[in-house]
């Protein structure tokens, strides 16, 4: 293109009108980009979904020149049908933080030094294979994440699962999806929701468990909300161990003790038999029911293990053992009025009412995560309410891919991309499709997380590489495995955009290019897969993780596994990848369309998206017209009898308070991307701790007070905030965790579900001082 | 016409330019002070927000009806809007009689609680965002004389800059405190409103899904361990 005189002079012109017009008419939306990018017809539009929560929403992004200049709601894709939240319309600035890794590193006498990055991917691979020599094959592991790109941990599955042939494969979806998968697989025995966000827009009852939905989900709070505003008797209840934004829209809120939500679902499934509301029909042809372990510990010691058995029990069985949840015996333990258990029930029960619960890590990072999504399920089974339009138990995910990357390709321990490494027969699948020797895989499963970490500071493992994901920002009990990770003998390799507290710790940092500098797939909480393509071009020496990743394998000697061109790799993975799911139960649907649509549901079964699983009206996998929960073997929803236990850690006389974390709506995770963008940090620049008025008062404190929070592992000191948005009762603390400057995982402790192995955040005690 | 006049025209148009283009940077910059600091040091809030009220707003956009989210006539100016005020955040001057013609004093809720229609002023009325406090004129007062008793050399802060998106099309940050001032509709939407400040899609039940405050000017910097 040739740049005439005309053209600058027009083009300067413009800019001078923008500037001046920017200050002469403040109350439109002039200022604070470069006024070059604003003639329209300059901006190219492409969907992709969004880079941060589970939603999923689709966004579009505009790009002008070689930069991403703007982002719109995708009014095609109907998770947010145009509408974003603060979050997803400042996205694309993740892209241009100043202190973004465009080179990568290596530690050398102590220093990051920058080094190019073909030398830096020999080191990698020099360094893993010594380790393999020296320490056996389970002495390598990778951590990667729910934000990792479907193809991401696709290859990595492959690389180690299949050809180093050591199940060190975790992700950090484990700290906040492994409850809800292991409470689908023990209900239902296939994972994620049966229903889709469409449940939103037909329930008439909303009840939110633990789940805070107006800050962590909010553009799902918004089509709530959009709901209840056009039908006049539309409800949400909000279940909540402290008062939030969301619980201040709920019609009513109900608060109850940390950990007793157990024995609420219990108490309402009471309800719901003592009233004879159960559908009997549905339950008698649909459901079994099942007793489990009891007393299962909570994991904080090393190398502790744990597997339930599942003894089959009758419905009698089961009303005998919700005697001990009468409402009045429930509200002892929780503090809630058996009035308002009753009320619950009352909702649940009514034959008229369609109702959808709503949870993310309020059950999930819990020490009995998977009972608690049992109990849950238990009542939507009773009633007969579910897989239906609004009758719907419904678990969100927290991260962009939690779904898409860790639950279906399978990126944990004992997982391989379908099925389980325990069972020859998926042994034998992937061994096929990876074209490597069946004995390549392991059928041993090694460490979860929460073990892994702990195998990395005993030294069982010796090389760590992490990928997307802040795990010295996010592990419980942190003191203890930043100091495992610093430990002589073990090596890091980290692949990141932005320095991070796990970038600090690294021995080669490797910079990644990042959402749409690179193209890749996302999958939603509601079974939605999502495309996007490469926007922008990739900073520096920044690769995508899929390409390290391969580059690596490639040196190790792998090349025939990972034979693709930069051109076709991520295509080519994806049609590789999809021959895991090809049955009706989970066909995913072809890459052309998925590049064409803002994203596609699965089962993808005949060219139709699979709406409401589980259900002959819409689900083409059931045998008949009726309900069939194929996924497991009696094709029956399993109804657990699970009780009520305490917390692994509850407030004493030494240690007085309940310590809760959690998220802000401006902050998405560690913070690492979302305090980049100013207009987010501007908004919430760092971290307090909430407590209850009356707490503080006690306490001496006011409003931006010091107060230290002392558990028995740790402390942090940090600003008090009373009366902010989130109002914890007395007794309890919250912090929100993004802010690396506090440090809050290293009060909490890594006690998590036997079951899951999911650490739990909410619950642990400490003592409060002034400081 | 000449070459040479050609060239002192180029000349001369380049000058203007970049005199345009520096003298709006710099009007542009002191337009770009931080309105929300200035404000917290007028206002004496602390610099948390105030932000457990949110209730309220909820509750209003249950009872709001579509006409009325969507009502637009008004001929509120902000220029209006800031001389009721000493300045911003201040509380207006009630700028209308107490009393109708009979004699009757107006009760201030009964019109600013839910705005509306309103024949005696002939105008929508625009709605206080904390109705929650009765005693009104505690707060707000009639102006009855334009004289002074000794002059005051009182200077007001700049009024916030409107429409500070980060991007094009982008949904801007909340330019006030919102200490009193949590319910965004009773201000940002309906026909009562200012006009330059009511939004354009009032129906979106949570504004600040969107819309967030701002605690401070200064950007994120790491302090690595």
């Amino acid at each position: 293109m040739t740049f005439t005189r005309r053209d600058f002079i027009k083009n300067m012109a413009l800019k001078s009108a923008a500037v001046a017009a920017a200050t002469m008419f403040p109350g439109i939306s002039f200022s604070g980009w470069n006024p070059a990018d604003l003639s329209a017809d300059s901006i190219v539009w492409s969907k992709t979904p969004c880079r941060f929560c589970g939603t999923g929403c689709g966004l579009l992004v505009g790009v002008s020149g070689e930069k991403a200049v703007a982002v719109k709601g995708d009014p095609n894709s109907s998770v947010n049908k145009g509408l974003c939240c603060v979050k997803g319309y400042h996205s694309i600035q993740i892209l241009y933080g100043k202190d973004r890794f465009v080179t990568a590193y290596v530690r050398k006498d102590g220093n990051l030094v920058p080094t190019p990055i073909q030398e830096a991917l020999d080191l990698v691979a020099a360094r893993m294979k010594s380790s393999i020599e020296k320490n056996g094959k389970n002495s390598v592991a990778i951590y990667g994440s729910g934000q990792w790109s479907i193809p991401d941990g696709y290859t990595a599955s492959k690389f180690f699962k299949g050809c180093i042939g050591t199940n060190n494969v975790e992700a950090n979806a484990r700290l906040c999806m492994a409850s809800a998968v292991t409470g689908c697989l023990t209900t239902f025995g296939l994972d994620e929701p049966m229903g889709c966000y469409e449940d939103i827009d037909n329930a008439d009852v909303f009840v939110t468990w633990g789940n805070n939905m107006a800050e962590m989900h909010p553009v799902l709070f918004s089509r709530m909300l959009a709901n209840k505003k056009s039908k006049t008797h539309v409800q949400i209840i909000d279940l909540t161990t402290r008062f939030t934004r969301s619980s201040q829209a709920a019609d009513k809120s109900i608060l109850f003790n940390p950990q007793s939500d157990l024995a609420i679902a219990n108490a309402i499934c009471y309800e719901i038999i003592k009233n004879n509301e159960v559908n009997q029909e549905f339950i008698s042809s649909h459901v079994s029911f099942h007793k489990g372990k009891t007393n299962i510990g909570y994991g904080t010691e090393d190398h502790f293990a744990f597997s339930d058995t599942a003894e089959s029990v009758d419905f009698e069985a089961y009303k005998t053992f919700l005697k001990d949840y009468t409402p009045e015996a429930a509200e002892k333990i929780s503090g809630v009025p058996a009035a308002d258990i009753k009320y619950l029930a009352s909702l649940y029960g009514d034959p008229d009412k369609k109702v959808t619960s709503f949870w993310t890590m309020g059950m999930n990072q819990h020490t009995r995560g998977t009972w608690i999504n049992n109990l849950v399920y238990n009542i939507h089974l009773l009633t007969g309410k579910i897989c239906e339009p609004g009758n719907s138990p419904f678990s969100l995910t927290g991260q962009p891919s939690a779904c898409g990357t860790v639950r279906e390709v399978g990126t944990m321990t004992h997982k391989l991309p379908h099925g389980v490494v325990t069972e020859e027969a998926d042994r034998k699948m992937a061994a096929k499709i990876w074209d490597v020797p069946e004995s390549n895989i392991d059928p041993k499963p090694t460490y979860h997380t929460v073990e892994m970490f702990r195998a990395l500071d005993r030294g069982e493992i010796t090389f760590m590489w992490i990928q997307v994901t802040n795990p010295m920002v996010t592990m419980p009990n942190l003191r203890r495995y930043r100091d495992g990770a610093k430990k002589e003998g073990r090596f890091i390799v980290v692949s990141e955009i932005y320095p991070t507290p796990t970038s600090d710790v690294a021995d080669v940092i490797l910079p990644s290019a990042l959402w749409v500098e690179r193209e890749g797939f996302f999958g939603n909480s509601e079974r939605r897969t999502q495309h996007n393509a490469q926007l922008v071009p990739k900073p520096g020496e920044a690769m995508c993780n899929t390409w390290q990743l391969i580059q690596v394998a490639r040196r190790m000697g792998f090349e025939k596994q990972f034979p693709w061109t930069q051109e076709t790799y991520i295509e080519d993975i994806w049609n590789e990848y999809i021959r895991f799911h090809d049955s009706p139960k989970h066909r995913m649907a072809p890459y052309k369309l998925l590049k064409e649509r803002s994203g596609v549901q699965w089962p993808f079964v005949d060219g139709k998206e699979t709406r409401w699983r589980y259900n002959g009206k819409y689900d083409p996998a059931c045998g008949s017209n009726t309900f069939d929960f194929y996924g497991k073997p009696d094709h029956r929803a399993w109804i657990w009898l699970r009780p009520y236990e305490p917390a692994a850690e509850s407030p004493d006389k030494e240690y007085p308070f309940w310590l809760n974390t959690g998220r802000v709506l401006e902050h998405w995770h560690t913070g690492s991307m979302t305090r980049r963008i100013p207009i987010l940090h501007k908004a919430v620049p760092e971290s307090y701790v909430e407590i209850h008025p009356e707490d503080a008062k006690l306490l001496g404190v006011v409003n931006e007070s010091k107060v230290n929070i002392i558990s028995k592992r740790g402390s942090v000191v940090m600003k008090a905030c009373i009366n902010g948005r989130g109002n914890p009762p007395r007794g309890m603390v919250f912090v929100p965790f993004f802010d690396e400057n506090y440090l809050i995982n290293e009060v909490t402790l890594d006690a998590f579900c036997p079951i899951s192995k999911q650490p739990d955040y909410k619950k642990c005690a400490v003592r409060l001082e002034k400081a | 016409m000449g070459k040479e006049n050609q060239r002192t025209g180029k000349f001369l148009f380049m000058f203007a330019v970049t005199i345009t283009i520096v003298l709006s940077v710099i009007i542009f910059q002191a337009f770009s002070v931080n309105t929300k600091e200035m404000l917290a040091k007028v206002n004496n809030t602390p610099v948390f927000d105030f932000d457990h009220n949110a209730k309220q707003f909820f509750e209003t956009y249950n009872e709001t009806t579509a006409a009325y989210m969507n009502g637009n006539s008004t001929d509120r100016t902000l220029e209006y809007y800031y001389s009721l005020r000493q300045y911003p955040g201040s509380p207006p001057y009630i700028p209308h009689d107490l009393a109708d013609k009979k004699g009757y004093e107006y009760q201030c809720l009964s019109c600013h609680e839910r705005g509306g229609f309103v024949e005696a002023m002939n105008r929508f009325t625009p709605v206080t965002p904390h109705p929650q406090y009765v005693s009104c004129r505690q707060c707000h007062m009639k102006k009855v004389t334009e004289t002074l008793f000794k002059e005051n050399g009182h200077v007001s802060v700049q009024t916030p800059k409107l429409g500070r998106s980060a991007l094009p099309g982008s949904p801007p940050p909340i330019v006030h405190s919102l200490q009193m001032r949590e319910n965004c509709i009773a201000c940002h939407v309906g026909p009562g409103t200012v006009v330059p400040i009511r939004v354009e899609h009032p129906m979106r039940g949570n504004c600040r899904q969107c819309h967030v405050p701002e605690e401070t000017k200064t950007l994120f910097t790491r302090n690595p361990m």
